[in-house]
């Protein structure tokens, strides 16, 4: 486990759940992001839960710095899916105008870990 | 409603009483002359009440307000009160207070304004009848006249006011009411709800319209919602943005949308307007939606074979 | 229109932006907003105060609770010296594509707010205002 800021990394099989329940800082976010790529890079994570659950505003940077953290990870072969948004958070963003393309969602953190089973399951499926 | 409620609606602060009172042109010399005449309200205050409730008790309709005892020794105290408030000398945010208060007692027990302004009415002729003796000079009978008129007027108005915003503040409740059964969201299984979508949508329902969408979603962890817009009318370029806003939103939540109930109006209007809804799921039918709805939380609705009641009947018998 | 409180705030680090939405949060909710209401002001907040110590270094926020027409609202003045924007019909129309943050903190706030005002003279500086009114019940 390891932890930056209050944004604590936990690790389930080979997937790992970062809990954010704290206002974010931007310096804290990008440490964050900075953190789960090298902690993907060190263990070979295959999934990636980001609980946003204790989040009640999300504003545009933030917002950025979870969809581009969502993507890298995509690209570094993880699957990342974003759980648990409020539903004023989400309300605040689609009227913003801001889309948090190329990131998956689900509803809380058990439909998270288990669409991330599902995406590891079928990616093997295929490989076969 | 209570009293602040009236103050806000009315605009009430100290600045809109200034306004109102430069409107009717009451001066301090009003004020000052009203506070002289107080001695004489005050002699004359029973009689002017009594005489306003002869008036009242007169007529079938209005008496049927005061049909216990009680109520009448109240609102003939309340009355007097009410009376030499007029010649007070004030006429304040807290003399608007006091009264708003009367003008809310008389809307609640449904005292309705044709017996509020005759009464009125009724009490400018006993005053005038008594300062004409009181004050034998025509001159400073006329300037009390004029006083205590410019401060009736301002009373009146306020009675107006509030007559209005009791009017405004129900048809307020109900338009709230109406908008709550318009957004009727419907728990149809587990983790599938359903909006069936019936009337014009403007922003602001659309606006609140997500809003509901987004709470129920995160009340019930629904994985779909359904949204029928067979009911809807018209669906043009902003219908179809603020449907594409809340798919957006519900997707962010992690959850889906499908949208159902395309007419072939509705479809001819989608493609002729150049809208991109591929974002979306789309059905024409309702039973459609509910299908991909089963599929996406992993259940499938098949059919099995039906037992014919006479067959099954028959089949009892030959076992 | 009646400006029934206000306060000054200084904007120069993250945790004056921080300091700056927790109080416009506060604010919105003691006036009862609904919590659609409070997300909204308070995410305009961050972006309007965020730009400034980006793209300006340090400016000034001014929180006010005004009143007009029976209606209770919010408005928040973001004032600071900084280079002003050349292009701003570009930058307001933006989306996220647009380079840097600028784009949508500002075209963002400006769909979240009820009013939206802004002034900029290149070399001198920006004063941006928005407004957001609680909704009736």
């Amino acid at each position: 486990m390891s932890a930056h800021g209050s944004i604590p990394v936990l690790r389930i099989g080979s997937t790992l759940l970062a809990s954010i329940q704290v206002e974010l800082r931007d310096t804290i976010a990008d440490a964050f992001q900075e953190d789960i790529l090298q902690t993907i890079a060190k263990t070979g994570a295959t999934g990636l839960v980001i609980d946003i659950t204790g989040l009640e505003m999300v504003d545009s940077y933030v917002a950025r710095v979870l969809t581009n953290t969502g993507r890298m990870a995509t690209l570094m072969g993880t699957h990342a899916v974003v759980v648990g948004m409020q539903p004023v958070v989400a309300a605040t963003l689609v009227r913003m105008g801001f889309r948090m393309e190329g990131v998956l969602t689900a509803l809380n953190v058990d439909a998270g870990l288990a669409l991330v089973s599902e995406l590891i399951a079928r990616r093997h499926g295929a490989g076969q | 409603m209570p009293l602040q409620y009236y103050m806000e609606k009315l605009y009430l602060d100290e600045a809109e009483v200034e306004s109102r009172r430069h409107f009717f042109e009451i001066t301090a010399d009003d004020l000052t002359r009203l506070a002289g005449l107080h001695s004489f309200a005050e002699k004359h205050t029973d009689d002017i009440v009594e005489d306003l409730y002869r008036l009242i008790l007169g007529h079938p309709e209005a008496k049927k307000q005061f049909t216990e005892h009680a109520t009448l020794v109240r609102v003939k105290q309340a009355q007097r009160d009410y009376f030499l408030g007029l010649f007070s000398g004030r006429c304040d945010l807290a003399y608007v207070q006091d009264r708003l208060r009367i003008g809310i007692a008389h809307e609640r027990v449904g005292v309705p304004p044709k017996w509020y302004l005759g009464a009125y009415a009724r009490y400018l002729r006993s005053i005038f009848d008594r300062i004409a003796v009181e004050l034998p000079d025509a001159a400073q009978a006329r300037a009390a006249y004029q006083s205590i008129e410019k401060l009736v007027a301002f009373d009146t108005a306020l009675a107006m006011d509030t007559y209005i915003a009791a009017q405004l503040g129900a048809l307020e409740r109900h338009q709230a009411a109406i908008r709550e059964l318009s957004t009727p969201i419907i728990r149809l299984y587990q983790q599938v709800l359903l909006l069936p979508l019936i009337g014009t949508i403007d922003t602001h329902r659309a606006d609140q319209l997500m809003e509901a969408v987004l709470l129920k979603v995160v009340e019930e962890q629904a994985h779909v919602i359904i949204i029928d817009i067979a009911g809807v009318p018209l669906v043009d370029t902003k219908v179809a943005d603020h449907l594409l806003k809340t798919t957006e939103a519900v997707r962010l939540l992690g959850a889906q949308t499908i949208l159902s109930g395309i007419s072939p109006i509705i479809a001819k209007t989608i493609v002729n307007l150049g809208m991109n809804i591929s974002a979306m799921h789309t059905k024409s039918r309702l039973a459609e939606a509910l299908e991909l709805a089963f599929e996406i939380i992993g259940k499938r609705v098949t059919s099995i074979a039906k037992n014919h009641p006479a067959a099954a009947a028959e089949a009892t018998e030959k076992s | 229109m009646t400006i029934l409180s206000s306060e000054n705030l200084i904007l120069a680090s993250e945790d004056d932006v921080m300091l700056a939405r927790r109080k416009v949060r506060l604010l919105a909710e003691t006036l009862g907003f609904d919590p659609f209401t409070v997300a909204a002001i308070t995410t305009a907040t961050s972006e309007l105060c965020r730009n400034v110590c980006v793209h300006a270094v340090k400016g000034t926020a001014r929180l006010e609770q005004i009143g007009s027409g029976g209606r209770t609202g919010i408005r928040l003045e973001v004032r600071d010296e900084g280079p002003g924007i050349a292009d701003i019909d570009r930058v307001l129309s933006a989306g996220q594509r647009s380079v840097g943050s600028l784009g949508l903190g500002l075209s963002g706030s400006r769909r979240l707010a009820d009013e939206f005002r802004i002034e900029t003279i290149v070399g001198r500086g920006t004063v941006v205002t928005v407004v957001k009114w609680k909704r009736p019940a």
